[in-house]
């Protein structure tokens, strides 16, 4: 058998934020079983999902902590802020208010997660046109102003829901490949595996692993 | 795992063994299937054919004399067994064979190493503590896996041996008849399968071969109990589940889990010295007691995770897939042979290569004796190699266009590969060998040469060999056999070996040089004129050593009906008149092995007269495995999602009774007391701890305390977390401020999992404890009746002028000192007996209810505790904090300096001061029946 034991040569985590109800949950639950999960209970808490992903040839574990989003828990969904090398930011594009209390989550992102930290802007609920009370164009602009990416998405149809997914991935690694990610900071959110697969391009001699255990560390007893 | 002692185990297999049959190596293993991990044990067996027995003593015998080598070579086999028993299989009988894997020249192995880590945040760095081992044979193929332990290591290393002897030995075929009796003991438990044991006059390894060959799980064979409901299924069996503890999972299933790191412990976590490994063994034999002692007792560190090394596990499963997404494409494969006696290629070669009506897909044409010149031994070099070549390709057949692939030459023996144009692109691995077989096997006279390739997407080799020459050197002929398949390894990119048997497809040809052992009387050469082949292949040499398993195990040959190839006089086609007058023989064959391939057409082209030999070919209809990308990458999607899937879905989860707690009013002092209970709905053992939020120093506020903290829950069980509340003098005042809310949101976490959130919230009953001297002096009406809002802006730092006129001290003050002065100023232990709690409580209400404390039928002792209760929760001290160091400075220093602290405190607090200093010293006057001294109240 020609493989390594090792199937994935990095972990990214990410993270989900956004108002309660946006859709949050569905969107997690849509890129890792593809399916729409219409009944999805209010997360009170923060779930967990994971995926492995192929970017330019290198598997990639996706740890993906989705936080509830009511307003009482933000000052404990913080917490997860932490570590994070993506930040999934989601507004539900039927409601103006989800809309207008992003600012409020992107400073908080901004805050709380690393200046490498890949912030997509996710306008969910695109399957629902016909209610829409957030234009495309705007929040457009509003990720162009913020430096962010950008899609609307339906956790419902399942469109550009992996597309967001990807893309984060995709700039977290470019990120790595250029440099500007350093893997040995403590809270870049990336862990690499060193004799991983085919330890691709951001193998570099001296990985601080134990830097990866740090994701949790600071908020357990 | 069984969990029995090493020792154990191999004596409950050597139980399960035949008489003269012997026991390797045992070893416990775990049945890697789809997701889920079953315990077995393997046991690698020796035996011999039954027919050898007499022979086999009598070798012994005469080597007892002799000191020789035994020539009956023993044969060896893996047995797969597996326990009914729920614990500890303490007989054999609750052992029973599963599954037997006959050491055959169809057995293969892979070993892979497995990431033992338990899923984690942090990585572990590569911890290889488990194998996991795949065994094939004909019949099954089986994945396992192994801690990694010295026992593993000499079973693993136990099987190569015993497979890398089948490829060298000499004995005839093994047979495996000794392992029928195994083999029927599994089936007995409840097969619908007939064991195949039929017709073993053809190929004695059919006894292993299914029909249609494709590989399959015993499961699927053999319904055996206990598992037979479920075997091979991907569902994870929710009560085996719960047997996820290292020590308890006996003989159960549990989902495939990467052990955990304390795990390694176990079995002998290393590579341990004997004496190491013998103190591991009396380890593992009190944690056995422990075990069944403590069946309900888990392990945290035991997780449920996904099969160890999920890219084995996804080859394994994309290879069990395989038929969905491949298909077979019939291949047109013709395969030529031609000892050419050193001659150059006078004559065109269409009537060998180009006869058939449809052009063949692959051409694979060996030569022998293409150049008998001195230069070709020494210097490789060769003018005939060009020349033939060209003959080559100008012959081949007219309606299609080759490319050639490979060619390759030693000496002699040529080997060219060609195929249809459109089929090169699909052609990939090209790899060529050539091993010497002549003279001390370094001369290339005789040997072979190979070539080994990928077709679409099956691994074809093609060897052309040149064998020894004479007619009583056929065990020459043998070794020369062995010595090609031993030698001829083609080493990948990656340094992966493959040998010959390592391919699907093998098409083994050439100049065997076998020849017809016939007594003198029968006269060869008129048989074969007459056309008699039928009682000259019968004494033909190849066909009696592979008779006998000697040569060419697992091979195949298409039935003979021409003459023998062998020996012409040049341009002829009669038999060799020379001096040697050399007998006929079919010298010149073409064998394969492999699944999908058929023999159309095998012929001797007598046209071709320049050599001794005349031509031979081969056509063959050969289905090669095309894998469908599509449907490809489909399937491994799938495999990857149901992976993916699996992953989430083992993810602990509990649920709780309730994520909100709202308690009632809560007063100071009182506790309250709420219960959430953490049920483990998941299917494996949770472990949950309540963990600190960002930047907090403990996981919940001061006023609530968490019992337990954290815990371990078994799959099913139910954990009763109690909640106390209790606002005492640290938090009463922060919570009269305003500062705070009665409120908190507790993070509940699982270990590899989601973490949940629990909201407290309660409202927080104002008190006169807890309140300000400040705030208390302003209030002339009971504590309850005053408005919050009031209380709240009387606590901030810049009270409103009140109406009324303040009170010197604050009237709670006063009840309980006056009480006190009134009912205890002589009452023995005054101050350090402690209070009741019940009456503390009382006390609160009454006060804050304006209700003087005389009227209450307490005890001194709690006036006394709730005097001291009250001044330690204001939220300023009597002595402020600013003045506090002053204040002891003073103390030391005698009056002076006192009095100044004292004239520097806010109106107030000096007031309550000068109060309290005046009941004190009325204390000490009546010291001599309360018994206190100025030192104890000092204390206070
Ligand atoms: N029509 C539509 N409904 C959605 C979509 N995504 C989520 N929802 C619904 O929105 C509600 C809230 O979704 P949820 O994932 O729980 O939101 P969260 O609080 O952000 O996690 C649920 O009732 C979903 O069924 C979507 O793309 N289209
Ligand atoms: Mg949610």
């Amino acid at each position: 058998m020609s493989a390594g034991p090792y199937n994935y040569s990095y972990i990214f985590k990410y993270i989900i934020i956004g108002d309660m109800g946006v859709g949050k949950s569905c969107l997690l639950h849509q890129f890792t079983e593809k399916k729409f999960m219409a009944d999805c209970p209010h997360t009170i808490g923060v779930e967990f999902g994971t995926r492995i992903i192929e970017v330019a040839g290198q598997k990639i574990k996706l740890q993906i902590w989705d936080t509830a989003g009511q307003e009482r828990f933000r000052a404990v969904t913080r917490s997860y802020y932490r570590g994070a090398a993506g930040a999934l930011m989601v507004y539900d594009v039927t409601r103006r208010s989800t809309y207008n209390h992003l600012s409020s989550w992107l400073t908080d992102a901004r805050n709380l997660t690393n200046p490498n930290t890949v912030i997509f802007l996710i306008g969910n609920k695109g399957d629902l046109d016909a209610q829409r009370d957030v234009t495309y164009e705007e929040a457009q602009q509003f990720a162009e102003e913020n430096g962010l990416m950008f899609v609307e998405a339906s956790a419902k149809t399942g469109e550009n829901v992996e597309e967001a997914f990807l893309e984060t991935a995709k700039k977290i690694y470019q990120n790595i490949q250029d440099g500007s990610l350093d893997l040995n900071a403590a809270e870049s959110g990336v862990q690499h595996k060193p004799n991983g697969g085919q330890a691709g391009a951001g193998g570099r001699a001296t990985l601080n692993n134990s830097s990866a255990g740090q994701t949790r560390e600071n908020c357990s007893c | 795992m069984f969990h029995v002692p090493v020792m154990d185990l191999e004596e409950l297999v050597k139980h399960k063994l035949l008489p003269g049959h012997k026991l390797i190596a045992a070893v416990q293993a775990g049945l890697v299937q789809e997701f889920v991990k079953r315990d077995r044990a393997l046991a690698l067996i020796e035996g011999f054919e039954a027919a050898d027995v007499s022979a086999h003593l009598d070798i012994i015998a005469a080597n007892k004399r002799s000191g020789a080598v035994p020539a009956v070579e023993v044969e060896r086999a893996v047995l797969v067994l597996c326990s009914t028993a729920e614990f500890l299989p303490s007989s054999p009988s609750q052992f029973f064979i599963e599954s037997v894997l006959p050491i055959d020249a169809r057995f293969k192995y892979t070993i892979d190493g497995l990431e033992i880590s338990h899923r984690s945040y942090a990585l572990t760095d590569g911890n290889q503590s488990a194998i996991l081992l795949s065994l094939s044979s004909s019949r099954h193929q089986l994945l396992f896996e192994m801690t990694f332990s010295q026992k593993t290591n000499i079973f693993v290393s136990e099987v190569m041996k015993a497979a890398e002897g089948v490829s060298k030995r000499k004995a005839p075929t093994p047979e495996f008849t000794w392992l029928k009796p195994y083999l029927n003991n599994s089936a007995s438990s409840g097969s619908s399968k007939p064991s195949a044991a039929g017709d073993h006059n053809q190929n004695s390894q059919q006894i292993f071969t299914i029909e249609g060959g494709s590989p399959c799980l015993v499961a699927d064979l053999i319904g055996m109990s206990p598992e037979g409901a479920d075997g091979g299924s991907q569902t994870v069996n929710s009560d085996g589940g719960a047997g996820g503890d290292n020590f308890i999972e006996t003989g159960r299933d549990v989902v495939a889990n990467r052990a955990s790191p304390s795990h390694k412990g176990g079995l002998g976590g290393s590579l341990a010295a004997e004496d190491e490994a013998d103190l591991l063994r009396v380890k593992d034999i009190t944690l056995d007691n422990f075990a069944l002692n403590q069946s309900t007792f888990y392990k945290p560190a035991v997780m449920p995770v996904l099969a160890g090394a999920r890219e084995s596990h996804v080859q394994h499963m994309m290879a069990q897939r395989q038929g969905s997404y491949t298909h077979a494409l019939p291949l047109t494969v013709f395969v030529g042979t031609w000892n050419v006696n050193g001659v150059p290629p006078s004559i065109g070669l269409i009537e060998w290569l180009a006869v058939d009506p449809e052009p063949p897909d692959v051409y694979a044409l060996g030569f022998q004796e293409l150049d008998l010149a001195t230069e070709a031994y020494i210097f490789q070099a060769s003018n005939r190699e060009p020349e033939w070549r060209a003959a080559v390709l100008s012959s081949l057949h007219p309606a299609a266009r080759y490319v050639e692939v490979k060619l390759v030459r030693l000496v002699g023996m040529l080997l060219m590969v060609l195929v249809q144009e459109k089929h090169a692109k699909h052609v990939s691995r090209v790899q060529a060998c050539t091993v010497p077989t002549g003279i001390m096997n370094m001369l290339g006279n005789k040997g072979g040469v190979s070539v080994s390739l990928e077709l679409y997407n099956t691994s074809v080799c093609f060897v052309n060999c040149h064998l020894a020459a004479h007619v009583e050197e056929y065990e020459r002929r043998n070794e020369d056999y062995d010595c090609i398949c031993e030698k001829t390894v083609f080493v990948g990119p990656s340094g992966l070996q493959r040998y010959i048997r390592d391919h699907s497809h093998i098409y083994f040809f050439g100049d065997m040089n076998y020849r017809i052992s016939a007594s003198p009387e029968v006269n060869i050469r008129k048989l074969a004129s007459a056309g008699q082949y039928e009682t000259l292949l019968k004494l033909d040499q190849l066909n009696q050593q592979r008779r006998i398993g000697r040569v060419f195990k697992g091979y195949s040959e298409g039935p003979i009906n021409f003459q023998p190839t062998f020996k012409y006089d040049k341009d002829t086609d009669s038999w060799d008149s020379s001096e040697k007058q050399r007998q006929p023989a079919w010298c010149d064959r073409i064998l394969w092995a492999g699944e999908g391939i058929e023999q159309r057409i095998y012929r001797v082209h007598m046209a071709l007269k320049i050599s001794d030999h005349k031509p031979v070919s081969a056509s063959f209809s050969s289905q090669v495995k095309v894998i469908d990308q599509a449907k490809y990458r489909r399937v491994h999607e799938e495999v990857m999602k149901q992976l993916d899937k699996m992953e989430n879905e083992f993810l602990p989860s509990v649920s709780l009774s309730k994520s909100e707690v709202v308690l009632s009013p809560v007063h100071f002092l009182e506790l309250q007391s709420e219960t959430i209970t953490i049920s483990n709905t998941g299917q494996f053992p949770v472990q949950f701890s309540f963990i600190k939020k960002l930047n907090d120093e403990e996981c919940c506020k001061p006023w609530l305390k968490i019992h337990p903290k954290s815990a371990f829950i078994p799959p099913g069980g139910d954990c009763v977390v109690r909640l106390d509340v209790k606002v005492d003098k640290s938090s009463a005042w922060v919570l009269a401020s305003g500062a705070e809310q009665l409120y908190d949101i507790l993070v509940l976490h699982l270990d590899g999992g989601k973490d949940y959130f629990i909201t407290i919230t309660g409202d927080y009953v104002r008190s006169c404890f807890g309140s300000s001297i400040n705030a208390l002096v302003h209030l002339n009406k009971p504590f309850c009746e005053v408005p919050v809002a009031q209380l709240i802006d009387l606590e901030s730092s810049a009270p409103q002028k009140t109406l009324e006129l303040p009170y010197a001290i604050p009237k709670e003050l006063w009840y309980l000192v006056d009480h006190l002065h009134s009912h205890a100023l002589s009452t023995e232990g005054l101050f350090t007996r402690p209070g009741l709690s019940k009456e503390l409580c009382e006390i609160r209400a009454a006060l804050d209810a304006g209700m003087p404390s005389r009227e209450l039928g307490v005890s001194v002792h709690s006036i006394a505790q709730a005097l001291l209760v009250f001044l330690e929760a204001l939220p300023e001290p009597v002595v402020p904090c600013s003045l506090y160091p002053a204040a002891l400075r003073a103390a030391a220093e005698g009056y002076l300096p006192a009095k100044q602290v004292v004239s520097q405190m806010p109106d107030y607090h000096r007031n309550v001061f000068t109060y309290l200093m005046a009941f004190l010293n009325e204390l000490l006057v009546h010291r001599h029946e309360n018994k206190l001294d100025a030192s104890t109240l000092g204390s206070l």
